[in-house]
């Protein structure tokens, strides 16, 4: 049966979703741990369906100030990649990449995003990668776009997005921990509801 | 202190005589204060998109619908349309968006529309702080019909 919204989505597909965000999540913290030569860990992924204010409540303050790399996913699969650093994560990869400490968020210059972004980059084209593979799907990946901003704003771009056909979206999402220290970034998957009936086909769930 | 009243996504929050009416980090999203200083009435809406579908019936998701369902309210309540001062923010440009839908410029298209629909119905923008690429806070004092905006590493501004 074909999804039409979000919340129509049943425990079996957004298990199989938490498995892609398993294994986009594995590869994309191999890429990060070999980038930063570190020991990056990613959490469990979570599939969620959820309320547009309740999404944002689960991913922080609203007003808090993050970076974000922002991708669009075409072709097979629609919608949007997005990696949200958050200030302590930003913190450890400069000082990791460029020596530098201290940095507020709201105050980098034109090197350090350049590293962040292309940090995004390749974690969200290994991720993108893995989900590729598995299931077997074309997918196109934008030039990755770089804001420093509020968390509310960010997300408010993919809820106005999956938010035209439905009251609740549905997003995967993980987090990475750098050297076992609680430094949070998150990734989220975020596609639209004819592409999550594309991923069920592939994998003959439908 | 006043009380702090939150107004969410596609959600609108009325208030009389005191009372702080806030709604956070609009990006392509826009925020709608209301305000008949007579009476000290006020109202916060926040919507998302510019036009209604159909099907929908969250009416408080969009410019059309939910303007409307607000100003319903607000003149149930004695507010008059000669009285009412209305302010407006967000509609930020977040990311340069190429992708189907036409989603590129929400914020904008959602400026463009709440203007039109105030418009139609014979209201006015008296202060408006829309576009370029940052999220911001938007508030709205009931006891005194201020509004004020905050964005990431600036300080408060009255609109």
């Amino acid at each position: 049966m074909a999804i039409k919204k979000y919340e129509e989505m049943n425990a079996l597909e957004l298990d199989i979703l938490k498995e892609i965000g398993s294994i986009g999540g594995g590869n994309a913290a191999t890429a990060l741990s070999s980038m930063m030569n570190a020991k990056v860990m990613m959490s469990l992924p979570r599939a969620e369906i959820l309320g547009f204010n309740e999404a944002i409540e689960k991913m922080g303050d609203p007003e808090s100030v993050v970076a974000a790399i922002f991708v669009e996913m075409s072709g097979e699969i629609q919608g949007i990649m997005l990696f949200i650093v958050p200030q302590t994560f930003s913190d450890d990869i400069l000082f990791r990449m460029l020596g530098k400490t201290g940095l507020d968020l709201l105050e980098l210059e034109e090197i350090d995003t350049s590293v962040l972004t292309e940090i995004g980059n390749i974690v969200i084209s290994s991720y993108v990668t893995a989900l590729s593979s598995l299931t077997n799907v074309e997918v196109e990946l934008s030039v990755p776009q770089f804001t420093v901003n509020m968390l509310g704003g960010i997300l408010s771009v993919p809820i106005a997005m999956m938010g035209q056909h439905s009251d609740r979206i549905m997003m995967v999402t993980g987090d990475f921990k750098i050297d076992e220290k609680a430094l949070h970034s998150s990734m989220l998957l975020l596609p639209d509801v004819e592409s999550l009936n594309i991923l069920m086909k592939k994998l003959g769930v439908s | 202190m006043a009380k702090k009243i939150s107004v969410g996504i596609a959600d609108m929050k009325i208030a009389r005589q005191e009372g702080e009416l806030i709604t956070y980090a609009l990006g392509s999203c826009i925020g709608i204060s209301f305000y008949d200083p007579m009476i000290k009435l006020g109202a916060l809406l926040h919507i998302m998109l510019p036009e209604k579908s159909a099907t929908d019936s969250n009416i408080l998701k969009y410019a059309d619908s939910g303007i409307r369902e607000t100003l319903r309210k607000l003149y149930a309540f004695g507010a008059v349309k000669k009285r009412m001062v209305i302010k407006i923010a967000g509609g930020a440009k977040m990311f340069e968006m190429k992708g189907p839908g036409g989603l590129g410029n929400i914020g904008e298209r959602n400026a463009q529309n709440v203007k039109r629909i105030l418009m139609m119905e014979g209201l006015r923008v008296s202060a408006e702080d829309t576009g370029a690429n940052y999220a911001r806070t938007m508030s709205l004092d009931v006891a005194t019909g201020q509004v004020y905006v905050r964005t990431a590493g600036k300080p408060e501004r009255k609109l």
